[in-house]
């Protein structure tokens, strides 16, 4: 762009000499770093300019790895620019402005979604995407994964949460209940930090305890086409009426920082990440305690409160040269690799993603790691999330702690429904129509058939499809889960070609039948 | 209604006199809606005047103009060339050729474009021998519209000098017709430094202003009419002009937590709300303070003085973000105040609704007040002491004396000041966002938008839409504009009631 507007000026000013400036107006699109012919085999074989955007704490060793990877390829030279960049802040700047961006960038994975859609990231080649889903737990291969393809390389297993806490204030055998550590904090005049008003996802572990589920499709462009939320339910009910217990104590705090520990009114628990062991451990020395998640009760269940299994990854900005893809796709799985994963785990003791480095002795041994793991019985794996559904989550918490009555804690579920069926602002028409979704006509489970009203109360499908026996679908309304008929699952009882047909009664309940075409 | 004249108006009692005025009000609003109708009626014709005169200026200047300006329309400066004034006539020439040739080139195809704003996206190829995907880019919905607005900027500026070329054809035809001589190029150069020196000067600020101020804007205000966010970020995937359906969004009434003019309304009240409390707040509170310091009697003026400006030489995000953690639930205040013991629970200073609202008006003052402190120093040493002596044996008390001479004296001077201060602090993103970053929460304006807190302001709230999920610019285009009528409605009503514009020779 400005380099453009330099040659519109230069234009203006060479009055009289206008063959001298030619149309050479695609030369500022392509990306600096042609590569320059070297004598050796390898057909990479140049210098590129990379630029590199990873969090501060391993940018020094980063600079290393890449120049180990330098030294592993003969012929291609790096001329690296690593910048430290904060996960959060790197997605952001890249869907800002994908062509100013960093080469290659880390990012947590809830920014996923938004960077495919933004055409920050570049789809993994056939062999490379082969190789990553092999050497990497199957959960971080799912979290880089957008309709079958792979459009990122897993850097972490670790994105989940859990407990630090004071062994001198909570006792060891209270740290499996809610109430008791609330009121082991009370009692000492110590904080309780759980950042429940400022973050969804932590907000969430309360929901998944109690079994509620946010589910969002994203298509192949990442944009997100329905969401299946129970949050607004009696199980939901139990959650917020378990989270009113910490958020309404004097003990609460808002906050996911270890540095509480050694605030003017020091925590006693705080619910942090891996990223926080070593300032949680500096700060409380000994009496440091690391724990999975505690319980908390409502009307005499108990729940043990749940988290998000997250992930960090690495991913690559599009490129228009395909030597340079190469070498890009290259740098990025050598820098998600065994070696590197280690190498990360050893300096910052950030919890691999790939199979090999996790089965190691030292990393079973990480207590940080060891409470992740131990969390990780009631984590749920953070699929694709629409982002509005964080502005929207980090509500709950603060209307919790201003209801006085479970009517009011059901307002508060109710605004957040409406706010989550907002997001995806169907028209009424979408919303009203029914659609099949299932394993037919090659998809699974992912793509709405349209149907269209026939008649007041029956619905047909516009085409008919091919099903064969065993075929199991399901007839919705809204592209949402709220309405769909039959209670379980359609099974197709012989092959045929039919038209899927759906009748309503006056109460709305529906039968699907199949039509010969 | 009787109009009554000076004498007889001073003569009426004070509720008369109310009265009188309130009904001056009324009866005058007819004359004044004809007085602007005529006023508006005269500025179209005006228009439409000018607009016939264009038109008619051309077509009469060719039909009467001699071969050298009949030519003159087809190539720029042949006219001015033929009659000798070769700089002008070089000028008009290059600059038809430059505008051709960058219309050939390049401008021919954003201007092409620019009511699609593009046809096709990028695409991914496969490599196989590579095993890389490569990225083929097409059109790019950003790039075209900030070239096709940039080049229609370009054909304005081109039609208005083609027009003055034709014009300066006419009028030299009709000096040399009188046998007077045309100017010269030496006259020309002359002139430049002369009866023209005006033109010199404002050339360069004047390009500037347009380049880095009516661009971006005319830019600013389109987007708001296409649907330009992260998901249609025109990279990836092409935005397009989607009309007032924007604006529609922003003003169907509704509520709930999804209604965008709920959220809108609530945030504006507030933002007014804030932008009064802050500005008047330090205004009297620091006026305050400078009458404490300046009274005489009072030792160590220097320190007072030395002390509260040493808050402005600390920078403010430093300290607006370290008095934030210091009010935090588990900050120095509230430690304090449990080690003390008189409280004993934390008081949630930024997570109750109106205490989080309290706070950031009462740290405004403390930030805001030496500001004013100073102005006011300044302006209080200048009230001439005779006003104050003259009082006194007139047995005007200390309040009176407030009333009567520092106040109108202030607001004569400061009026302009306090106008400015109240729209900046309407988009004082620092205080706010530094402070709170716009929560508590507010539970039920969290529209898709991006949350709204309870003391987000519209810029704070602007900023969010960019930067969150789904970065709205179109939104935050939408937002920008309302915010800009907004402060001007206030402005200019505020502006046209201030005594500093209306009686201008009080106080000389």
């Amino acid at each position: 762009m400005k380099t453009r507007f330099t040659k519109a000026l230069i234009a203006l000013l060479a009055i009289g000499t206008l063959a001298a400036c030619g149309n050479n107006q695609t030369s500022s699109e392509t990306p600096s770093g042609t590569p320059s012919e070297t004598p050796e085999a390898n057909p990479l074989a140049g210098t590129y300019d990379v630029k590199v955007w990873a969090a501060e704490a391993i940018t020094e060793l980063t600079t290393t790895q890449i120049a180990e990877f330098e030294a592993a390829n003969p012929g291609i030279v790096i001329n690296e620019t690593v910048q430290a960049v904060g996960e959060g802040e790197a997605a952001t700047q890249m869907v800002n402005d994908v062509e100013s961006g960093a080469d290659i960038f880390c990012f947590a994975q809830d920014q996923f979604a938004r960077l495919v859609q933004a055409g920050a990231l570049t789809k993994l080649g056939q062999k490379t995407a082969a190789t990553v889903s092999e050497r990497n737990d199957a959960g971080s291969v799912n979290a880089v994964t957008s309709e079958g393809n792979l459009f990122a390389y897993p850097l972490t297993s670790d994105n989940g949460y859990f407990m630090y806490y004071d062994k001198s204030v909570v006792a060891e055998n209270h740290v499996d209940s809610l109430e008791d550590i609330i009121a082991d904090c009370e009692a000492a005049n110590r904080l309780f930090s759980f950042e429940l008003e400022g973050s969804a996802w932590y907000a969430a572990s309360f929901f998944f305890a109690t079994g509620c589920k946010s589910e969002w499709t994203a298509d192949s462009e990442g944009k997100f086409t329905s969401v299946y939320d129970t949050f607004n339910s009696a199980n939901g009910l139990v959650a917020v009426k378990g989270m009113q217990k910490l958020v309404t104590s004097k003990a609460y705090n808002n906050s996911s920082a270890t540095s509480e520990f050694t605030a003017a009114t020091p925590s006693a628990v705080v619910v942090s990440g891996t990223w926080d062991y070593a300032t949680a451990a500096a700060a409380l020395g000994d009496n440091l305690g690391v724990a999975d998640l505690p319980s908390f009760t409502v009307d005499g269940n108990s729940y043990h409160l749940g988290s998000y299994a997250g992930f960090k990854l690495l991913g690559v900005r599009p490129t228009t040269d395909a030597k340079r893809a190469a070498v890009l796709q290259q740098l990025a799985l050598y820098l998600t690799d065994a070696k590197c994963q280690e190498q990360r785990f050893d300096s910052n003791a950030w919890g691999p993603s790939n199979k090999d480095v996790q089965a190691m002795d030292k990393v079973k041994a990480n207590p940080a790691l060891a409470a992740l793991q131990a969390q990780s019985a009631h984590s749920t794996p953070q699929g694709q999330i629409h982002g509005s559904w964080w502005d929207i989550g980090k509500a709950i918490a603060t209307g919790v702690k201003a209801a006085t009555s479970d009517a009011e804690l059901q307002t508060v579920l109710d605004t957040y429904k409406a706010a989550v069926d907002g997001v995806l602002a169907m028209p009424d028409e979408v919303r009203n129509a029914w659609t099949v979704i299932g394993a037919i006509n090659g998809t699974t489970w992912n793509t709405d058939f349209e149907m269209t009203e026939v008649e007041t109360g029956v619905w047909k499908t516009k085409e008919a499809y091919t099903l064969t026996a065993g075929t199991e679908f399901k007839v919705r309304q809204g592209l949402s889960w709220d309405k769909a008929w039959p209670a379980a699952n359609f099974v197709v009882e012989a092959d045929g070609t039919y038209y899927i047909v759906l009748t309503l009664d006056a109460e709305g309940n529906g039968t699907v039948t199949l039509e010969a075409a | 209604m009787r109009k009554y004249s000076d004498l007889e108006y001073l003569k009426l009692p004070k509720h008369k006199r109310l009265l009188y005025k309130i009904a001056v009000f009324f009866t005058s609003i007819p004359t004044k809606i004809k007085n602007f109708g005529l006023k508006v009626y005269n500025y179209i014709k005006k228009i439409v005047l000018g607009i016939k005169d264009f038109f008619v200026n051309i077509v009469m200047t060719f039909i009467k103009g001699d071969y050298k300006t009949k030519i003159s329309y087809v190539i720029m400066g042949f006219g001015n060339i033929t009659r000798g004034q070769i700089i002008r006539g070089v000028f008009f020439f290059v600059f038809e050729a430059i505008f051709i040739f960058y219309m050939i080139t390049t401008g021919g195809k954003w201007l092409s474009l620019l009511p699609s704003l593009g046809l096709q996206g990028p695409e991914e190829v496969y490599d196989e021998t590579l095993d890389t995907f490569v990225t083929v880019y097409h059109d790019n919905s950003f790039k075209i519209l900030l070239y096709g607005v940039l080049t229609l900027f370009f054909v304005i500026a081109f039609i208005y000098t083609w027009y003055i070329n034709i014009k300066q054809n006419r009028i030299a035809e009709q000096i040399l017709a009188t046998g007077k001589k045309i100017k010269s190029d030496k006259d020309d150069l002359h002139s430049m430094v002369d009866d023209q020196f005006h033109k010199t000067l404002l050339a360069l600020p004047i390009t500037g202003i347009v380049i880095f101020t009516v661009f971006p804007m005319v830019f600013m205000i389109l987007v708001a009419f296409t649907n330009y966010s992260a998901e249609f970020n025109g990279f990836s995937k092409l935005f397009t002009w989607v009309g007032w359906e924007n604006f529609n969004k922003l003003f169907t009434f509704g509520t709930g937590v999804n209604s965008l003019s709920a959220t809108f309304g609530e945030v504006l009240t507030w933002t007014l709300i804030w932008a009064f409390f802050a500005t008047f707040s330090n205004y009297f509170l620091g006026m305050l303070v400078a009458i404490m310091i300046n009274k005489k009697g009072i030792r160590f003026k220097k320190l007072w003085r030395t002390v509260l400006v040493m808050t402005i030489a600390i920078p403010q995000f430093i300290s607006l973000l370290y008095v934030s953690k210091m009010f935090s639930k588990s900050g120095l205040v509230n430690g304090m105040l449990q080690s003390l013991g008189w409280i004993d629970t934390a008081i949630p200073f930024w997570e109750n609704k109106t205490l989080a609202r309290v706070m950031v008006i009462v740290i405004n003052i403390w930030i805001g007040i030496p500001y004013l402190m100073l102005i006011a120093s300044g302006i209080l040493m200048n009230i001439p002491q005779d006003l104050y002596e003259s009082a006194k044996i007139d047995g005007a008390n200390a309040f009176k004396q407030y009333t009567k001479i520092t106040l109108p004296y202030m607001l004569f001077v400061t009026g302009p000041y306090l106008l400015t201060s109240f729209i900046s602090n309407m988009n004082n993103f620092n205080v706010i966002y530094l402070l709170t970053t716009g929560n508590p929460t507010n539970p039920n304006a969290t529209s898709s938008a991006g949350s709204v807190g309870f003391t987000d302001l519209l810029v704070t709230w602007l900023f969010k839409i960019t930067t969150g999920a789904e970065s709205q610019y179109y939104l935050a285009s939408v937002i920008g504009i309302m915010i800009f009528i907004v402060v001007s409605v206030i402005s200019l009503i505020v502006y046209s009631l201030m005594p500093s514009t209306r009686n201008e020779e009080d106080f000389q």
